[in-house]
């Protein structure tokens, strides 16, 4: 459904994206992963025609100039930052992006009361924006991408600067939408919500594609090993073959079968207070692949 | 074109919801207009040194005491010169009136035989207040002439002798014209003896003539035989408070374009399925229907409240429409000329004050010196009000018209086609 070949922007010397390719199927969830910087609003952007790329093509349904009216129609976007009219009501903000889109009499209301339904605010439905809470108006700014009713829903960092309770709705939300079978691209890099939320995931930084699968893949492939951990009753004699760490009563080791060393243990009549295995998750290889250096 | 009312219907509501911005847009042109029109019209008293010119036909003695009278009043800045030139400088608006004293104003007494001398005033009907003020100081100039006759005695009776000679060397005399000779025999006889008695209170007998002085009669001549006027200093303020309506629509609407852009909503414009040519006419559509309903609650209000003329509507109507396009295209060649809400905000007010400081929004172009007049024909807000008082009281032809209104579409075409390039040449 959404191709995306050779991706290239600069912003003068600097290097937003760099030869980025990938593609999206209809009704997939896929996340852009990376940290700040690292290209993903760029090709957000990109990928809806505000900005031109300096080569490369963004293909969405066939069509490759994404600021052909019948390819903005089927695109539903949230951007980063808040995009509404603080003086005008949540209800009056959609009406008036509707409208942009064609709704009109009847359907429009229908429209725009399902949406504020689905984020919670139909009780604020009449209440200018600018009453409203962060994480009000973040799900506000999510209902605008879904007023039209579009099959492709660009989501930029939906979560920014929300309450556990908004963020929550938000993950609501954007899993009936999955459920319903629309494709929705998600930029984040809180990596509990890309690994709920995403059936693949790509890891972007400094404008290049790391790494791209499902969840379990990126973690089978870049995540490294597990991490045992066992506190014993008292010290004990370790099996011959085993590589970890003994530190008093504690041992350590990194291994890619945990479970088998902790068998080995028990067979060697080891006792343990405490056992603690640590798998690498998505953050492990998040980390792995764009290193622990701060970002700006 | 229903996507480009949507989008303007939009920025109509957020401008009326903007308290500021309504008042900046309607509620300072109007306060301008009435308290500027007030000012002008009377309401707020003297200007002081009002510029008046004397014509002193008569050289008598008489005449240049009510001439020094005149000059040492505060109220009053008096020149002398010549009939011709004083008509000059007053239908030029360089001076506010002129007074001619006619000849044998000295020898004239109010209980003599013939006519009393009259005073013609030549007047600037634009500068009513100043006309009522100046009416009012020649009478007390009048007033004080007399007072300085009265109380010198041998000046009296050398004026009472006169009087007496004229009614004696009269002919045709009447039974009136005996009684006044011996009234004025009785007020001789009473200078006589005020002359020889020193200890005689010379303030008490002014303060008795004072009951009998007549009001000096004051011919009134209005300056309109070569120009149209004004009906009212409204007709004046109106046309500057509309361009000013003007200003704080194109200012405001220039802010909220960079508002879009900064707060993000312009983004979600682009990514709808609209054109850059969608979202700029959505702009200045929204812009000029602000202008237009600004413009017509000012002129309805000047008209019912004020009497401000609508007697060529077809011609104001085309005034107004044209200084609306001009800023429209102002306003998208504003809202580039920063980044910020708060540098394009500066900026626009400052070009925008500029253009009404020079072309007649402050200062009327009337009253502007001739070298301001030159400079003010660089200012949009100068050929606006010309082309709107065109319509209204300069009486002008649709020839007439034609300058004004092909600059001021000139100035919005340009401006906003340059604003438009700019906004291209960003996005890309």
């Amino acid at each position: 459904m959404i191709e995306i070949q050779q991706l290239r922007k600069a912003y003068g010397s600097i290097l937003a994206v760099d030869d980025l390719s990938f593609g999206i199927a209809s009704g997939e969830t896929f996340g852009l992963l990376g940290p700040n910087g690292a290209g993903k609003t760029t090709t957000i952007n990109m990928m809806v025609g505000v900005l031109k790329p300096d080569s490369g093509e963004v293909i969405i349904n066939g069509v490759t100039d994404p600021t052909d009216p019948s390819v903005r129609i089927q695109i539903g976007n949230a951007p980063q930052s808040l995009a509404l009219y603080d003086d005008l009501t949540a209800r009056e903000n959609l009406a008036f992006f509707a409208r942009l889109y064609g709704l009109a009499g009847s359907h429009l209301k229908e429209r725009v009361a399902w949406v504020l339904d689905v984020v919670g605010l139909s009780d604020r439905a009449n209440d200018q924006v600018k009453t409203f809470s962060g994480g009000m108006k973040r799900r506000l700014n999510l209902s605008v991408a879904l007023i039209h009713d579009a099959p492709v829903l660009l989501l930029d960092e939906p979560t920014v600067g929300v309450d556990p309770q908004s963020r929550n709705l938000i993950f609501d939300t954007i899993e009936r939408l999955k459920s319903e079978g629309r494709t929705i691209v998600y930029t984040t890099h809180y990596m509990e919500e890309a690994q709920r939320l995403c059936d693949r995931v790509a890891i972007v930084d400094h404008g290049k594609l790391l790494a791209m699968g499902t969840v379990d893949e990126l973690i089978s492939h870049h995540g490294g090993h597990s991490t045992i951990e066992v506190e014993f009753a008292s010290r004990p004699k370790l099996p011959t073959n085993l590589e970890g760490h003994l530190e008093d009563k504690l041992f350590k080791m990194v291994t890619a079968k945990p479970l088998e060393v902790l068998n080995k243990l028990i067979e060697g009549g080891a006792r343990f207070t405490q056992v603690k295995i640590e798998r690498p998750d998505l953050e492990t290889v998040f980390l792995n692949l764009t290193g622990r250096s701060l970002r700006d | 074109m229903n996507k480009v009312l949507t989008l303007g219907l939009k920025d109509l509501r957020l401008l009326w919801r903007d308290k500021g911005a309504v008042f900046w847009v309607l509620g300072f042109p109007l306060l301008m207009a009435i308290f500027f029109g007030a000012i002008f019209a009377g309401g707020g008293g003297s200007r002081g040194g009002i510029k008046l010119i004397v014509v002193d036909q008569d050289q008598s003695a008489d005449s240049r005491l009510f001439v020094s009278v005149l000059s040492s009043s505060d109220a009053l800045n008096v020149f002398t010169m010549p009939l011709d030139s004083a008509q000059g400088q007053v239908r030029r608006g360089k001076a506010s009136a002129y007074l001619v004293i006619p000849p044998g104003y000295g020898n004239s007494f109010a209980f003599g035989p013939g006519e009393q001398a009259s005073l013609e005033l030549g007047i600037d009907p634009t500068r009513k207040a100043e006309i009522g003020l100046l009416q009012g100081l020649i009478v007390q100039g009048s007033f004080k002439r007399l007072q300085a006759q009265f109380a010198n005695p041998p000046a009296m009776r050398d004026q009472l002798g006169r009087q007496i000679d004229a009614i004696d060397a009269d002919t045709t005399g009447t039974e009136k014209t005996g009684t006044i000779r011996r009234l004025l025999t009785h007020l001789d006889r009473f200078y006589s003896e005020i002359e020889t008695d020193t200890a005689t209170d010379s303030q008490s007998a002014t303060e008795t003539d004072e009951a009998f002085m007549p009001t000096p009669k004051i011919e009134v001549v209005a300056m309109t035989d070569d120009r149209a006027l004004p009906k009212s200093s409204y007709e004046i303020t109106f046309p500057s408070s509309i361009m000013w309506a003007l200003i704080g629509c194109a200012a405001a609407f220039a802010v909220s374009i960079v508002q879009e852009r900064v707060r993000g909503t312009f983004l979600r414009l682009r990514i709808a399925p609209l054109t850059r040519a969608h979202i700029l006419a959505g702009k200045g559509l929204a812009c000029f229907f602000s202008c237009l309903a600004v413009c017509l609650f000012l002129m309805v209000f000047a008209h019912l409240v004020f009497g401000v003329r609508i007697d060529h509507p077809i011609k104001l109507s085309v005034a107004i429409l044209s200084a609306i396009f001009c800023f429209v295209g102002l306003m998208m060649l504003i809202s580039v000329s920063g980044r910020t809400e708060q540098a394009v905000g500066g900026i626009g007010w400052a070009v925008l004050l500029v253009f009404s400081m020079t072309g007649g929004g402050m200062i009327p172009l009337l009253f502007m010196p001739s070298w301001m007049q030159t400079v003010s024909h660089l200012s949009p807000v100068k050929w606006g009000i010309v082309a709107i008082e065109g319509a209204i009281w300069r009486g002008f032809s649709y020839s007439e018209m034609a300058l004004p209104i092909f600059i001021l579409l000139s100035i919005g075409i340009s401006a906003f086609t340059i604003g438009v390039m700019v906004l291209a040449r960003r996005d890309s």
